[in-house]
Protein backbone atom coordinates (compact mmCIF):
# COMPACT_ATOMS: atom_id res chain seq x y z
CA UNK A 1 0.00 0.00 0.00
CA UNK A 2 1.53 3.14 -0.86
CA UNK A 3 0.71 6.64 0.29
CA UNK A 4 -0.03 10.01 -1.49
CA UNK A 5 3.57 10.85 -1.46
CA UNK A 6 4.82 7.89 -2.47
CA UNK A 7 2.80 7.98 -5.43
CA UNK A 8 3.91 11.61 -6.26
CA UNK A 9 7.03 10.89 -5.44
CA UNK A 10 7.32 7.84 -7.99
CA UNK A 11 5.51 9.53 -10.62
CA UNK A 12 7.76 12.69 -10.36
CA UNK A 13 10.97 10.36 -10.55
CA UNK A 14 9.75 7.91 -13.26
CA UNK A 15 9.05 10.76 -15.45
CA UNK A 16 12.69 12.74 -14.62
CA UNK A 17 14.72 9.60 -14.26
CA UNK A 18 16.45 10.53 -17.44
CA UNK A 19 18.85 13.10 -15.37
CA UNK A 20 19.42 10.51 -12.82
CA UNK A 21 20.36 7.98 -15.90
CA UNK A 22 22.63 10.91 -17.36
CA UNK A 23 24.56 11.44 -13.74
CA UNK A 24 25.12 7.68 -13.57
CA UNK A 25 26.75 7.55 -16.95
CA UNK A 26 29.34 10.61 -16.58
CA UNK A 27 30.38 9.72 -13.13
CA UNK A 28 30.47 6.00 -13.48
CA UNK A 29 31.85 3.65 -16.16
CA UNK A 30 30.24 0.11 -16.02
CA UNK A 31 26.40 -1.37 -15.79
CA UNK A 32 26.93 -2.37 -12.31
CA UNK A 33 28.04 1.02 -10.64
CA UNK A 34 25.41 2.29 -12.56
CA UNK A 35 23.20 0.98 -11.00
CA UNK A 36 24.31 1.25 -7.83
CA UNK A 37 24.88 5.23 -8.16
CA UNK A 38 21.34 5.24 -9.83
CA UNK A 39 20.14 3.11 -6.90
CA UNK A 40 21.70 5.41 -4.19
CA UNK A 41 19.88 8.68 -5.87
CA UNK A 42 16.94 6.89 -5.75
CA UNK A 43 17.14 6.42 -1.82
CA UNK A 44 18.03 9.79 -1.66
CA UNK A 45 15.38 11.77 -3.27
CA UNK A 46 12.93 9.95 -1.32
CA UNK A 47 14.22 10.14 2.18
CA UNK A 48 14.63 14.23 1.02
CA UNK A 49 11.13 13.90 -0.66
CA UNK A 50 8.83 14.85 2.22
CA UNK A 51 10.94 18.24 2.62
CA UNK A 52 10.51 19.00 -1.47
CA UNK A 53 8.22 21.74 -1.15
CA UNK A 54 7.60 22.07 -4.59
CA UNK A 55 8.18 25.87 -5.08
CA UNK A 56 11.01 24.97 -7.31
CA UNK A 57 10.82 22.27 -10.48
CA UNK A 58 11.07 18.69 -9.04
CA UNK A 59 13.68 18.35 -12.12
CA UNK A 60 16.20 21.17 -10.95
CA UNK A 61 15.77 19.95 -7.38
CA UNK A 62 16.62 16.29 -9.05
CA UNK A 63 19.92 17.89 -10.52
CA UNK A 64 21.08 18.72 -7.21
CA UNK A 65 20.29 15.89 -5.42
CA UNK A 66 21.52 13.42 -7.96
CA UNK A 67 24.49 15.39 -8.30
CA UNK A 68 25.67 15.46 -4.75
CA UNK A 69 25.07 11.87 -4.26
CA UNK A 70 27.46 11.29 -6.95
CA UNK A 71 30.05 13.69 -5.72
CA UNK A 72 30.22 13.21 -2.13
CA UNK A 73 27.75 10.36 -0.61
CA UNK A 74 28.63 7.60 -3.20
CA UNK A 75 30.79 4.75 -1.67
CA UNK A 76 32.00 2.40 -3.78
CA UNK A 77 34.76 3.98 -5.84
CA UNK A 78 35.13 1.87 -8.56
CA UNK A 79 35.15 5.44 -11.32
CA UNK A 80 38.69 4.46 -12.68
CA UNK A 81 38.58 6.11 -16.00
CA UNK A 82 38.19 3.24 -18.30
CA UNK A 83 37.56 3.87 -22.16
CA UNK A 84 36.53 -0.02 -22.27
CA UNK A 85 32.72 0.38 -21.91
CA UNK A 86 32.09 3.22 -23.87
CA UNK A 87 30.47 1.15 -26.60
CA UNK A 88 27.10 1.49 -24.28
CA UNK A 89 26.50 5.39 -25.33
CA UNK A 90 27.25 3.76 -29.25
CA UNK A 91 23.31 3.73 -29.26
CA UNK A 92 23.07 2.92 -33.27
CA UNK A 93 24.19 0.62 -35.55
CA UNK A 94 26.52 1.94 -37.82
CA UNK A 95 25.65 2.06 -41.31
CA UNK A 96 26.93 3.29 -44.81
CA UNK A 97 24.05 5.70 -45.26
CA UNK A 98 23.45 6.56 -41.31
CA UNK A 99 25.63 9.57 -40.86
CA UNK A 100 27.07 8.77 -37.17
CA UNK A 101 28.88 11.56 -36.79
CA UNK A 102 26.66 12.97 -33.67
CA UNK A 103 27.02 9.35 -32.28
CA UNK A 104 30.51 9.65 -32.64
CA UNK A 105 30.48 12.73 -31.00
CA UNK A 106 28.58 11.60 -27.81
CA UNK A 107 30.80 8.61 -27.25
CA UNK A 108 33.73 11.18 -27.64
CA UNK A 109 32.02 13.37 -25.32
CA UNK A 110 30.99 11.06 -22.44
CA UNK A 111 34.74 9.53 -22.54
CA UNK A 112 35.89 13.17 -22.46
CA UNK A 113 33.57 13.84 -19.23
CA UNK A 114 34.36 11.20 -17.74
CA UNK A 115 37.84 12.02 -17.35
CA UNK A 116 37.38 14.89 -15.65
CA UNK A 117 37.21 15.28 -11.91
CA UNK A 118 33.82 15.43 -9.86
CA UNK A 119 33.82 19.49 -9.76
CA UNK A 120 33.95 19.86 -13.31
CA UNK A 121 31.85 17.23 -14.07
CA UNK A 122 28.96 18.51 -12.63
CA UNK A 123 29.68 22.15 -13.85
CA UNK A 124 29.92 20.43 -17.65
CA UNK A 125 26.84 18.22 -17.45
CA UNK A 126 25.14 21.32 -15.86
CA UNK A 127 26.47 23.38 -19.23
CA UNK A 128 24.85 20.75 -21.45
CA UNK A 129 21.99 20.46 -20.09
CA UNK A 130 21.24 24.12 -20.56
CA UNK A 131 21.22 25.04 -17.06
CA UNK A 132 21.20 29.16 -16.27
CA UNK A 133 24.32 30.24 -14.07
CA UNK A 134 21.84 31.16 -11.38
CA UNK A 135 21.23 27.69 -10.89
CA UNK A 136 24.26 26.23 -11.54
CA UNK A 137 25.48 28.41 -8.83
CA UNK A 138 22.79 27.47 -6.32
CA UNK A 139 23.10 23.82 -7.03
CA UNK A 140 26.89 24.12 -6.74
CA UNK A 141 26.62 26.89 -3.65
CA UNK A 142 29.09 29.17 -5.44
CA UNK A 143 28.51 32.69 -6.76
CA UNK A 144 26.90 33.60 -9.81
CA UNK A 145 30.66 35.10 -11.39
CA UNK A 146 32.89 32.70 -9.84
CA UNK A 147 30.21 29.77 -11.59
CA UNK A 148 31.25 31.77 -15.07
CA UNK A 149 34.87 31.64 -14.72
CA UNK A 150 34.88 27.96 -13.28
CA UNK A 151 32.68 27.15 -16.33
CA UNK A 152 34.73 29.18 -18.84
CA UNK A 153 38.14 26.82 -17.39
CA UNK A 154 36.19 23.46 -17.05
CA UNK A 155 34.75 24.12 -20.96
CA UNK A 156 38.83 24.70 -21.85
CA UNK A 157 39.67 21.44 -20.24
CA UNK A 158 37.12 19.72 -21.79
CA UNK A 159 38.50 21.17 -25.06
CA UNK A 160 41.45 20.26 -24.79
CA UNK A 161 40.69 16.56 -24.11
CA UNK A 162 38.62 16.57 -27.01
CA UNK A 163 41.18 17.81 -29.34
CA UNK A 164 44.17 17.86 -28.17
CA UNK B 1 36.80 24.47 -31.36
CA UNK B 2 33.62 24.53 -30.71
CA UNK B 3 31.52 23.09 -28.06
CA UNK B 4 28.19 23.03 -29.92
CA UNK B 5 27.97 20.97 -32.20
CA UNK B 6 29.26 18.07 -28.44
CA UNK B 7 25.85 20.10 -27.14
CA UNK B 8 23.71 19.28 -29.90
CA UNK B 9 24.58 15.61 -30.02
CA UNK B 10 24.18 15.68 -26.15
CA UNK B 11 20.87 17.02 -26.45
CA UNK B 12 19.85 14.76 -29.16
CA UNK B 13 20.86 11.40 -27.26
CA UNK B 14 18.42 8.68 -27.05
CA UNK B 15 16.15 8.44 -23.79
CA UNK B 16 17.71 5.62 -21.82
CA UNK B 17 17.23 2.13 -23.03
CA UNK B 18 16.61 0.37 -20.06
CA UNK B 19 14.08 2.40 -18.30
CA UNK B 20 13.26 1.80 -14.18
CA UNK B 21 9.68 1.08 -13.68
CA UNK B 22 8.09 2.81 -10.76
CA UNK B 23 7.99 -0.43 -9.64
CA UNK B 24 11.22 -1.34 -9.56
CA UNK B 25 11.71 2.88 -8.16
CA UNK B 26 9.88 1.93 -5.57
CA UNK B 27 12.00 -1.37 -4.32
CA UNK B 28 14.79 0.59 -4.53
CA UNK B 29 13.82 3.15 -2.33
CA UNK B 30 13.07 1.05 0.43
CA UNK B 31 16.76 -0.06 0.32
CA UNK B 32 19.45 0.79 2.99
CA UNK B 33 21.61 4.13 1.63
CA UNK B 34 25.09 3.15 1.24
CA UNK B 35 26.73 6.36 1.69
CA UNK B 36 29.72 6.98 3.33
CA UNK B 37 28.90 9.06 6.52
CA UNK B 38 26.36 6.34 7.17
CA UNK B 39 29.08 3.90 6.81
CA UNK B 40 31.68 5.56 9.24
CA UNK B 41 28.78 5.73 11.83
CA UNK B 42 28.26 1.62 11.49
CA UNK B 43 31.99 1.12 11.87
CA UNK B 44 32.55 3.31 15.37
CA UNK B 45 29.83 1.37 16.78
CA UNK B 46 30.94 -1.81 15.91
CA UNK B 47 35.01 -0.63 17.35
CA UNK B 48 33.03 0.36 20.15
CA UNK B 49 30.72 -3.16 20.88
CA UNK B 50 34.27 -4.78 19.88
CA UNK B 51 36.07 -3.05 22.62
CA UNK B 52 33.34 -3.10 24.93
CA UNK B 53 33.24 -7.43 24.39
CA UNK B 54 37.53 -7.42 24.50
CA UNK B 55 37.09 -5.78 28.05
CA UNK B 56 34.46 -7.86 29.41
CA UNK B 57 36.30 -11.15 28.52
CA UNK B 58 39.78 -9.94 29.38
CA UNK B 59 38.83 -8.88 33.15
CA UNK B 60 38.69 -11.86 34.55
CA UNK B 61 41.90 -13.48 33.49
CA UNK B 62 43.60 -14.22 35.82
CA UNK B 63 46.57 -11.86 35.05
CA UNK B 64 44.61 -8.84 36.53
CA UNK B 65 44.89 -10.63 39.93
CA UNK B 66 48.66 -9.36 39.23
CA UNK B 67 47.26 -5.58 39.31
CA UNK B 68 45.55 -6.22 42.10
CA UNK B 69 48.59 -6.56 44.15
CA UNK B 70 49.97 -4.07 42.31
CA UNK B 71 46.75 -2.21 43.82
CA UNK B 72 45.81 -0.88 39.86
CA UNK B 73 42.53 -2.35 39.91
CA UNK B 74 41.25 1.22 40.21
CA UNK B 75 43.47 2.75 37.71
CA UNK B 76 42.00 0.33 34.63
CA UNK B 77 38.50 0.12 36.17
CA UNK B 78 38.48 4.14 35.86
CA UNK B 79 40.30 4.41 32.38
CA UNK B 80 37.80 1.93 31.16
CA UNK B 81 34.89 4.72 31.90
CA UNK B 82 36.61 7.38 30.86
CA UNK B 83 37.30 6.13 27.86
CA UNK B 84 33.58 4.66 27.37
CA UNK B 85 32.40 8.16 28.10
CA UNK B 86 34.77 9.70 25.67
CA UNK B 87 33.57 7.14 23.12
CA UNK B 88 30.38 7.78 23.38
CA UNK B 89 30.80 11.26 22.86
CA UNK B 90 32.65 11.10 19.89
CA UNK B 91 29.77 8.32 18.42
CA UNK B 92 26.98 11.04 19.19
CA UNK B 93 29.49 13.53 17.35
CA UNK B 94 29.22 10.79 14.65
CA UNK B 95 25.43 10.22 14.81
CA UNK B 96 25.05 14.32 14.12
CA UNK B 97 27.29 14.66 11.53
CA UNK B 98 25.29 11.58 9.69
CA UNK B 99 22.05 13.52 10.54
CA UNK B 100 23.39 16.68 9.68
CA UNK B 101 24.45 15.95 6.05
CA UNK B 102 21.81 16.38 2.92
CA UNK B 103 22.10 15.72 -0.39
CA UNK B 104 19.61 18.63 -0.84
CA UNK B 105 21.82 21.16 0.38
CA UNK B 106 24.48 23.28 -1.92
CA UNK B 107 27.30 20.97 -3.11
CA UNK B 108 29.93 23.17 -1.37
CA UNK B 109 27.43 23.12 2.29
CA UNK B 110 27.63 19.01 2.13
CA UNK B 111 30.92 18.90 0.98
CA UNK B 112 32.17 21.37 3.76
CA UNK B 113 29.77 18.97 6.40
CA UNK B 114 31.53 15.80 5.24
CA UNK B 115 35.12 17.92 5.51
CA UNK B 116 33.63 17.66 9.45
CA UNK B 117 33.09 14.68 9.28
CA UNK B 118 36.60 13.72 8.15
CA UNK B 119 38.04 16.10 11.11
CA UNK B 120 35.77 14.25 13.71
CA UNK B 121 37.36 10.72 12.64
CA UNK B 122 40.65 12.02 12.40
CA UNK B 123 40.45 13.44 16.30
CA UNK B 124 38.63 10.28 17.19
CA UNK B 125 42.01 8.32 15.99
CA UNK B 126 44.55 10.86 17.39
CA UNK B 127 42.36 10.44 20.33
CA UNK B 128 42.51 6.92 20.52
CA UNK B 129 45.93 6.55 19.80
CA UNK B 130 47.37 9.09 22.28
CA UNK B 131 45.18 8.28 25.19
CA UNK B 132 46.94 4.28 24.86
CA UNK B 133 49.86 6.49 24.73
CA UNK B 134 49.06 8.31 27.95
CA UNK B 135 47.96 4.76 29.40
CA UNK B 136 51.36 3.11 29.23
CA UNK B 137 53.24 6.02 30.54
CA UNK B 138 50.85 6.57 33.62
CA UNK B 139 50.85 2.23 34.17
CA UNK B 140 54.71 2.15 34.42
CA UNK B 141 55.51 4.92 36.45
CA UNK B 142 52.69 3.11 38.80
CA UNK B 143 54.73 -0.01 38.49
CA UNK B 144 57.82 1.57 38.72
CA UNK B 145 57.39 3.50 42.07
CA UNK B 146 55.19 0.25 43.79
CA UNK B 147 58.21 -1.10 45.81
CA UNK B 148 59.04 -4.47 44.19
CA UNK B 149 56.53 -3.55 41.41
CA UNK B 150 58.46 -5.37 37.91
CA UNK B 151 59.57 -7.86 40.19
CA UNK B 152 55.65 -8.71 41.30
CA UNK B 153 54.45 -8.23 37.84
CA UNK B 154 57.05 -10.25 36.24
CA UNK B 155 56.45 -12.64 38.65
CA UNK B 156 59.91 -13.11 39.29
CA UNK B 157 61.24 -14.33 43.03
CA UNK B 158 62.31 -11.35 44.79
CA UNK B 159 65.21 -12.30 46.70
CA UNK B 160 66.63 -13.02 43.26
CA UNK B 161 69.53 -10.40 42.79
CA UNK B 162 70.74 -8.44 39.23
CA UNK B 163 67.38 -6.31 39.35
CA UNK B 164 68.94 -3.54 37.29
CA UNK B 165 69.53 -5.87 34.56
CA UNK B 166 66.11 -6.75 34.69
CA UNK B 167 64.66 -3.33 35.11
CA UNK B 168 66.56 -2.66 31.67
CA UNK B 169 64.94 -5.66 30.08
CA UNK B 170 61.52 -4.93 31.33
CA UNK B 171 61.76 -1.13 29.97
CA UNK B 172 63.73 -1.98 26.66
CA UNK B 173 60.39 -4.38 26.03
CA UNK B 174 57.71 -1.89 27.40
CA UNK B 175 58.94 0.80 24.51
CA UNK B 176 59.01 -1.88 21.81
CA UNK B 177 55.81 -3.21 23.13
CA UNK B 178 54.53 0.05 23.13
CA UNK B 179 55.72 1.16 19.61
CA UNK B 180 54.33 -2.43 18.32
CA UNK B 181 50.99 -1.73 19.48
CA UNK B 182 50.71 1.70 18.56
CA UNK B 183 51.49 0.33 14.60
CA UNK B 184 48.90 -1.99 15.05
CA UNK B 185 46.19 0.63 15.97
CA UNK B 186 47.54 2.63 13.39
CA UNK B 187 46.90 -0.14 11.09
CA UNK B 188 43.50 -1.13 12.20
CA UNK B 189 42.64 2.59 11.73
CA UNK B 190 43.83 3.04 8.50
CA UNK B 191 41.96 -0.12 7.36
CA UNK B 192 38.66 1.05 9.05
CA UNK B 193 38.82 4.65 8.13
CA UNK B 194 41.28 5.36 6.26
CA UNK B 195 40.24 3.35 2.69
CA UNK B 196 36.56 4.97 3.52
CA UNK B 197 37.67 8.75 3.95
CA UNK B 198 40.22 8.27 0.63
CA UNK B 199 37.33 9.97 -1.45
CA UNK B 200 36.51 12.40 0.72
CA UNK B 201 40.15 13.48 1.13
CA UNK B 202 40.42 13.85 -3.00
CA UNK B 203 36.94 15.73 -2.83
CA UNK B 204 38.04 18.22 0.25
CA UNK B 205 41.20 19.14 -2.59
CA UNK B 206 38.19 19.45 -5.29
CA UNK B 207 36.47 21.73 -2.85
CA UNK B 208 39.36 23.86 -1.70
CA UNK B 209 39.90 24.33 -5.85
CA UNK B 210 36.10 25.54 -6.17
CA UNK B 211 36.44 28.07 -3.30
CA UNK B 212 39.54 29.53 -4.90
CA UNK B 213 37.76 32.07 -6.49
CA UNK B 214 34.92 33.16 -3.76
Amino acid sequence: MQTELEKNFLLDFEANQNIAHKVCRIYTTNQDAHNDLFQEIAIQLWKNYSKFRGDAKFSTWMYRVALNTAISLYRKSTRTVKTQDISDVTFKIQSSEYDNTEELQLAALYNAIRSMNDIDKALIFLYLEDKPYKEIAETLGITEVNARVKMNRAKDKLKKILKP
Amino acid sequence: MDLSQYKKAWENQPDEKNKISALDIYKMTQAKSTSIVKWILIIGLLEFAFWIIINHFTSGIEYNKVYEELNLTYFFKYSYYLSYIIVVIFLFLFYKNYTSISTTDSTKTLMRKIIKVRRTVKFYVYFNISISIAAIILLNILIVNTPNGIETLLGIDQSNTDSSNMITIYVASQIIGAIMMILILLLFYYLLYGLLLKKLNKNYKELTKLEELN
